[in-house]
């Protein structure tokens, strides 16, 4: 119980197990930066791998079979394990300080959220003892069936994927809730940030399409384990309706994965031109119409699989469409630079860089919206190329500048600015000497997801082109590494407003006491500490009541070994998932009969 | 769930917008699972004709193929009755909210037992229906129609078992000491939620699987 | 009756003898749902059907579950999420059903023969 009459003086709680138990978001939200960025690294030598192997024609550093499990891991991992949770990583640290609140809406249930995260991301991840999916991220029927994968692979990949969506499922829930209901006094929607708004965004997108995953997930483990036909098209069943069901998932989940780096870069360019958004609600607005544009161009995945021509011209419109509320969010983005008072700091310059990498990605995208242009592109590396530029120079850019920003909030220190430029020159070369070429290598005919190609064929230059430039972002990761580990043991100097940032978070010092703030803001105008300092509206006064904060709980971990034991009998012993049940069953009580004030 | 003043305590008066917390999540939550039911009834629904054509019993409704009549497995008066059982369960339920809601806790006690019954009873009349079906010849395997039949109410039925588990711990709970505590009302207003929303999936169930032609 | 500490919101609602009424409305729906179903009204039946079965729908939504006195949010939450399933419904089956699904068929027999 950390309640602390009459003064704000906290206990510090330390040690292994009060980060076991810990219901904090901060703390949650460090566990799930930090867990989300050694996946990214885990991704990124996966990659590194393929890279080496496609280097030269002919290459012989992996056989075929373990490099199909490399790219389908690869993907999975960067997708699930390192960019949703480093953004829900950001959520959970700034969300509740932004909308100015002490605590999400249910403390416990974001704990769970992350243990249970960490389940499905070690049966996914420990896949490789045993053999890891090959099926590549959307694990296409009927090549996941067992006929034709007839090892354990489809199914880590079916639990592990079912264990991550209750996981996103439950803290999407838990963010809903937070960000409508615990928004301090003041706090209209139409004020809060705009990194608070994608994620809010984010959640809706999530609670609604995981439900399509989870059935196809569950359609496709019956087909493995009792005999099904849903996706075997010689008993009956249909391969296509994976891909409908799929992609009706998938595709939100591309706007799940870049939204977060848009709602980042929306507050790091207005701090860093010292000047507001421009066009905050055209922001929001295009925010909430991507999300719901992202419902109905799904079939743009299929478009060569005979769909019709009608389908394929109604998807088609409507993947244009979506460009549109894009197009609006980079030419507001461009007119907050313009006329600011504009500082170069490290996370102002992955900040510029991502609105001109996304570019490039949205606009390889549009491409593929043409059904002809798309045929030509089907399968190939331009492919490749354009889902890297978005996810890579979209979303993993914008983490950066996230990194960067919130890093002293986070830990009252500054990481080297100029270890950083470094990190972002390397990485900016980098990431452009191994993406664009795959443009040129997609249009010349190179196939994705091969693991060899022949010489003659003219791609072994850009091939190793791409190599080298992989490993220029190894180096730029090193020398981030290297500047976040000298940034920690530093002492800490920040202050708590270091950028003279507009919002919330900022207003409370760095790093946040346990309580977030001391006293609660009433927040008057949509950039609350800019308007509060034109005015010369002094921070809310400390009053020194009671702040009840939850005390901790072992209960979440608890439930979370039982929901992955549950997934784990899946995979071996029937026996085992019963002992999960019971323990979450147990676990439940647990928490239900537990005092929480 | 009660902790600083932005932060609800439970009631309703705490939050920014004046609905309690808990029972947003679950309308929300709700919300989620329309897109779960959602995505299972469109799988029945793609197959449905799938199966007629490509000729592999048993059917869900009468059919003649090449001549041969093969009988319509689905027993609709059988599965009235099931219905019938799970809508007056959710009648039950909703007294025992008011029971909850008005302290009137031997109402809300027997409403909660009442429910459980009903549902079981609701479950047994499935697992006649799914025997049945098999001694008949139908199973996951047998053909798109016994898959997409038997997940759907399969995946409904284990709802209705969740929601007995739940509103058992919650009868369990209620004979503690101080009973399930000053939120009783919404504990169980919650629960009745849930129960209510397993029953509107079946009403939809039962019009789109048994009663449409 | 006896009074309770809960807020405003929740004391809304009808009387036990008004749900049990509601109840006994929603039985002879079913009964009626009953007789379309064996009545072979032809084309009216389905529509007929989807039309009783949506009341049935609102009714334990909007009593039983308490949406009519509720929040107006929560409508809103739960409408939206609804409306988006048909949707995805009615595009799927759509997708499957439409002159243009030939070729899936195509497809399909392509596949079907090996």
């Amino acid at each position: 119980m950390a309640t602390v009459a009459g003064t704000l003086a906290q206990p510090t709680h330390t040690g292994v197990w009060s980060w076991i138990t810990t219901v904090d978001h901060k703390r949650i939200g460090v566990l799930y930066g930090v867990s989300g960025f050694s996946f990214f690294l885990w991704g990124g030598l996966l990659a590194l791998l393929m890279r080496t192997q496609l280097a030269v024609p002919n290459g012989t550093v992996i056989e075929s079979d373990r490099f199909s499990q490399l790219f389908t891991m690869h993907a999975l991992t960067m997708i699930f394990l390192a960019i949703m949770p480093m953004g829900a990583g950001f959520f959970n640290y700034m969300i509740p300080l932004m909308i100015g609140a002490r605590d999400v809406a249910f403390p416990r249930l974001n704990a769970l959220s992350y243990w249970t995260f960490l389940g499905g991301a070690s049966i996914l991840s420990l896949s490789f003892f045993f053999e890891a999916p090959g099926g590549g991220w959307f694990n296409y029927a009927p090549l996941s069936e067992r006929p034709y994968s007839d090892g354990s692979g489809i199914d880590f990949y079916v639990v592990g994927l079912l264990t991550l969506g209750l996981s996103s499922l439950m803290a999407a829930l838990n963010f809903a809730v937070t960000i409508i209901n615990l928004r301090a006094p003041g706090m209209t929607m139409m004020r809060m940030p705009v990194f608070v708004w994608m994620t809010f965004v984010i959640s809706v997108l999530l609670i609604l399409a995981l439900p399509p995953l989870t059935v196809g997930l569950i359609q496709l483990l019956f087909d493995r384990q009792f005999g099904t036909h849903f996706f075997i098209a010689t008993e009956g069943g249909d391969p296509l309706l994976w891909q409908h069901i799929f992609w009706v998932f998938g595709h939100p989940e591309v706007y799940i994965l870049i939204l977060p780096a848009m709602g980042i870069v929306s507050e790091v360019l207005p701090t860093f031109s010292r000047k507001p958004l421009f066009g905050y609600p055209a922001v929001v607005f295009s925010g909430i119409a991507i999300a719901v544009l992202s419902w109905v161009v799904w079939s743009h995945h299929m478009f060569t699989t005979g769909m019709g021509s009608v389908p394929r011209a109604v998807f088609a419109v409507n993947t244009m469409i979506i460009g549109v509320p894009t197009g609006i969010k980079v030419f507001n983005w461009l007119a907050t630079l313009y006329g600011g008072s504009i500082r170069f700091t490290t996370a102002m310059y992955f900040a510029v860089a991502f609105i001109a990498t996304f570019t490039i990605g949205g606009i390889s995208g549009v491409m593929h919206a043409s059904p002809p242009v798309d045929s030509q592109h089907q399968d190939t590396y331009f492919v490749v190329a354009h889902l890297h530029y978005v996810l890579f120079g979209g979303a993993i850019m914008g983490i950066f500048a996230g990194i960067y920003y919130w890093f002293p909030k986070m830990t009252g220190r500054f990481l080297s600015e100029a270890l950083g430029r470094w990190h972002f020159w390397l990485l900016f070369i980098g990431m452009n000497m191994t993406f664009f070429p795959m443009h040129f290598l997609g249009i010349a005919g190179m196939p994705r997801r091969i693991y060899t190609y022949d010489d003659g064929l003219d791609w072994g230059f850009w091939n190793m082109f791409a190599t080298i430039g992989s490993y220029v972002i190894a180096v730029s990761l090193l020398i981030f590494l290297v500047n976040f580990f000298r940034s920690v043991r530093q002492e800490p100097t920040a202050e708590a407003n270091p950028w003279n940032a507009p919002t919330l978070e900022w207003g409370t010092s760095s790093p946040p006491p346990e309580h977030d703030f001391d006293a609660i803001y009433t927040v008057r105008a949509r950039d609350p500490l800019w308007y509060d300092r034109d005015h010369g509206i002094a921070p809310p006064e400390v009053t020194g009541e009671h702040i009840h904060m939850p005390p901790p709980s072992y209960y979440p971990i608890l439930i979370a070994i039982g929901i992955t034991l549950l997934g784990v009998g899946a995979l071996s012993h029937l026996a085992v998932s019963a002992l999960g049940g019971v323990i979450a069953y147990y676990g439940v009580w647990g928490w239900a009969l537990e005092p929480t004030d | 769930m009660a902790h600083a003043p932005a932060v609800a305590h439970g009631g309703g008066h705490t939050t920014s917008t004046g609905t309690e917390n808990r029972k947003l999540l679950m309308w929300i939550f709700l919300g989620s699972e329309c897109l779960f039911f959602g995505s299972l009834i469109a799988t029945y629904l793609v197959f449905k004709h799938q199966v007629i054509e490509r000729g592999i019993g048993p059917f869900p409704v009468d059919v003649t193929i090449d001549g041969v009549s093969h009988h319509g497995i689905l027993d609709i008066p059988l599965t009235s009755t099931s219905t019938f059982v799970l809508l007056m369960s959710s009648v039950t339920m909703v007294l025992a909210v008011y029971g909850a809601q008005h302290a009137r806790m031997k109402m809300m006690k027997l409403g909660l037992l009442a429910t459980m019954v009903l549902g079981l009873t609701f479950l047994g009349f499935q697992v006649y229906e799914f025997r049945t079906f098999g001694h008949e010849g139908l199973n996951l395997t047998t053909n798109l129609f016994g898959a997409t039949f038997f997940v759907l109410t399969g995946f409904h039925g284990t709802h209705v078992g969740v929601g007995v588990l739940y509103l058992g711990s919650m009868l369990a709970a209620s004979f503690r000491r101080n009973g399930l505590g000053r939120d009783t009302g919404a504990h169980v207003e919650i629960a009745g939620l849930y129960w209510h929303f397993v029953d509107i999936v079946w009403i939809v169930i039962f019009t789109v699987l048994y009663l449409i032609p | 009756m006896a009074h309770s500490a809960e807020p405003m919101e929740q004391q809304h609602g009808l009387s036990p003898m008004q749900y049990l009424a509601i109840g006994a409305g929603l039985t002879l729906i079913t009964i009626v749902e009953l007789w379309v179903s064996y009545s072979g009204l032809g084309s009216l039946q389905i529509p007929l059907l989807l039309f009783l079965s949506a009341i049935k729908f609102a009714v334990v939504v909007g009593w039983f579950m308490h949406l009519r006195f509720d929040h107006r949010l929560l409508t809103q939450v739960f409408a939206a999420s609804l409306t988006l399933a048909i949707l995805i419904t009615i595009v799927l089956l759509t997708l499957y059903w439409s002159a243009d699904a030939d070729s899936i068929r195509g497809y399909r027999e392509w596949l079907a023969s090996g």
